[in-house]
């Protein structure tokens, strides 16, 4: 589909997709780590949020900074940062999530030296009166901190940018939705190509590029095959080859709860009233990534109710190794797929994937066994 | 009706005939080591067992590939996991079978069933060779011992050792140590065959392990493996006669259903 060359551009070379919006706007870029980000405060700015995800090179320089027990997310981003690939960035924001990149925080601050650097230190408990005001004090003071560094922010400005935020993950959530009905529709490389993609590219551009792939979707009627329906839990998968394994395997991805899908974009940030307590109660409100807490139960029962409103037949979390976080809630959250007898398995991923053999076998097997 | 399972794995290939029908029977069977050259491996290897039942490869009427390299097999008329292989041999030879511990040259696999022999759930070592067939190879090539002695001078062990090392490549340097402490030989082998099953149990304890326990894969063969998972697992292990060519069998019984299922559909 030509709608897609955009995406799969961008998603192979996010660093490059950003200097050239620098030179061709001459505004700043900001990298970032985590959903947990309020992307459309740095937007408000004009400048350009880029997500960071680690990187495809080898790590060198970045093991004399990290013990070897972390994530390759972590220490694949700060090895980018290292060697000067991130070098155009003007700025980095780290939210506190895990314990890993808190403390990548500060190795990056002192090691690294971008032009600004801001913590944005959120509560861990989300589901508080009191953590729902300390949170929108952190939001305003992570906005006066970006407005010293990159210019006023109005008020109006900010509802825009909601309101264009909100857009786009209307678009996003409806090619999901769209995939749900007839997998066929859309290979699960082409998704995350699109998904990685909306976390980089300037977002006035990227809602005309939705809208286009959601208008070339709607015209698509591909026959259904009788693939597998498979969703993917888990933190940040960086690795598109997944998808094709899985597909040649005989399964198609019809939802996912991952930091590069869904909780990129789920929920609605009010667009009526205070900009700033609407991307704050945006944040309250969704269903929270393992690094926080909302309840005991709501992420267990969250993913069994995708399951069931996709009509899934397995799940497959994909985890990176070392991720303290997701692999504590692992357990907990394949009991309550097992209450209901729904079938799952569990990769754990690296910068590098599994040997392809040893892939295909656990893949085809899951597959064999739904 | 005759049909052929082909299980190429990461050391070795194996082939089993196998007579379809009501009463199965091997008719023949052959194990050899993965070459190289995958195609060349498979047509040697077949051969082989073709000419152990003395029959030819034209009588032959569905062969099913399994192993990593299943794909290899170029003629199979279908490829399935060896995980649903083990399955259905282990099923075969023990019908309450519900725990697999199948141990390969470079894998290490848990595999549950339930009361029909399907499977459930399944669970796999990840990428190291820690416990698994290598890691025994390489400490054999150390103690300088053969593979197969193994299982037998551990039953003479006396003082127990334990190798911690997750590393393949670490417990070698610590069983050099050892070796340079003056301990026995038969001692260390055995604390090599507890390492193992020290690395293959948490995987079957995050899925449950119930009983009948079946190991089947080549580590199988070695006594010394089966008494140390017995022990730790408090359980009767059962081992079928040839646990190397479980893989193999389970394809060929497959290939009987599906020659049996196509069977039915012309009808």
């Amino acid at each position: 589909m030509k709608a897609m060359e955009i995406f799969y551009e961008i998603s192979r070379d996010p660093y490059a997709y950003a200097r050239k919006w620098k030179n061709q706007t001459g505004k700043k870029a900001v990298g970032y780590f985590c959903s947990y980000t309020p992307e459309e405060l740095i937007s408000g700015t004009g400048a350009l949020p880029l997500r960071i995800f680690g990187t495809r090179e080898h790590i060198t320089c970045a093991d004399s900074h990290l013990q070897s027990y972390c994530c390759s997310l972590v220490r694949g981003g700060l090895e980018d940062a290292l060697t000067g690939r991130l070098a155009f960035l003007d700025g980095t924001v780290f939210p506190h999530t895990c314990d890993s990149i808190q403390r990548l925080s500060d190795i990056w601050r002192l090691n690294a030296g971008f032009p600004f650097h801001i913590d944005v230190i959120l509560p861990v408990k989300l589901d508080t009166e009191s953590a729902r005001t300390y949170l929108l004090d952190v939001f305003h003071k992570f906005r006066r901190e970006l407005e010293q560094e990159l210019g006023p922010i109005s008020d109006e400005k900010l509802s825009e940018t909601i309101r264009l935020y909100n857009n786009i993950r209307r678009l996003l959530e409806e090619i999901y939705l769209m995939r749900s009905a007839n997998p066929a529709v859309i290979s699960g490389r082409d998704v995350y190509a699109v998904v990685k993609s909306a976390m980089v590219m300037d977002r006035n551009d990227l809602y005309g590029a939705l809208r286009k792939t959601v208008d070339a979707l709607k015209k698509e009627s591909p026959a259904a095959d009788n693939s597998k329906r498979i969703v993917l839990a888990g933190g940040v998968c960086n690795h598109p080859d997944i998808y094709s394994h899985l597909e040649k395997a005989g399964a198609r991805v019809v939802w996912d709860e991952l930091c590069t899908g869904t909780r990129y974009f789920e929920g609605m940030a009010d667009e009526s009233g205070d900009p700033v307590a609407a991307l704050a109660q945006r944040y309250a409100d969704r269903i929270v990534c393992p690094a926080k807490h909302c309840g005991a139960d709501k992420r267990g029962r969250n993913l069994v109710d995708i399951v069931k409103n996709h009509q899934a037949q397995g799940v497959i979390f994909l985890i990176l190794k070392f991720c303290d976080p997701h692999s504590f809630d692992y357990p907990y959250m394949k009991e309550y797929l097992d209450k209901k007898n729904i079938p799952s398995m569990l990769l754990e991923l690296e910068e590098q994937l599994p040997a392809e053999g040893q892939l295909a076998t656990r893949f085809e097997s899951f597959i064999e066994m739904l | 009706m005759i049909v052929a399972g082909i299980d190429v794995g990461s050391t070795t290939t194996k082939v089993v005939v196998l007579k379809a029908g009501d009463t199965k029977e091997i008719l023949g069977k052959n194990i050899i080591q993965t070459g190289f050259n995958h195609a060349e491996t498979i047509e040697e290897s077949l051969s082989l067992a073709l000419r152990s039942a003395r029959i030819d490869k034209k009588d032959i009427t569905y062969i099913i590939g399994t192993g990593y390299g299943r794909n290899n097999v170029a003629f199979a008329d279908k490829k399935v996991t060896e995980i649903a292989c083990h399955g259905h041999g282990a099923h075969f030879y023990f019908p309450n079978a519900r725990t697999i511990i199948d141990i390969g040259g470079q894998d290490s696999k848990i595999i549950k069933l339930d009361n029909t022999g399907r499977i459930i759930d399944f669970a796999m070592n990840e990428k190291c060779a820690a416990g698994t067939g290598r890691f025994l190879e390489v400490m054999a090539k150390v103690l300088q011992v053969e593979l197969d002695q193994m299982g037998e001078l551990s039953n003479a062990a006396t003082t127990g050792i334990t190798i911690s090392s997750m590393c393949t490549v670490f417990a070698e340097s610590e069983v050099i140590s050892k070796i340079s402490q003056g301990y026995r030989r038969e001692d260390i082998i055995n604390g090599l065959h507890g390492a193992v099953s020290d690395r293959v149990i948490p995987l079957g304890k995050r899925l449950g392990i119930n009983n009948d326990i079946i190991m089947t894969g080549g580590v199988a063969k070695n006594k010394g493996i089966i008494s140390s998972f017995e022990k730790k697992l408090d359980s009767k292990i059962f081992v079928p006669e040839d646990p190397q060519i479980i893989g193999a069998l389970g394809a060929a019984l497959i290939a009987s259903l599906e020659t049996a299922n196509t069977k039915a559909k012309k009808n």
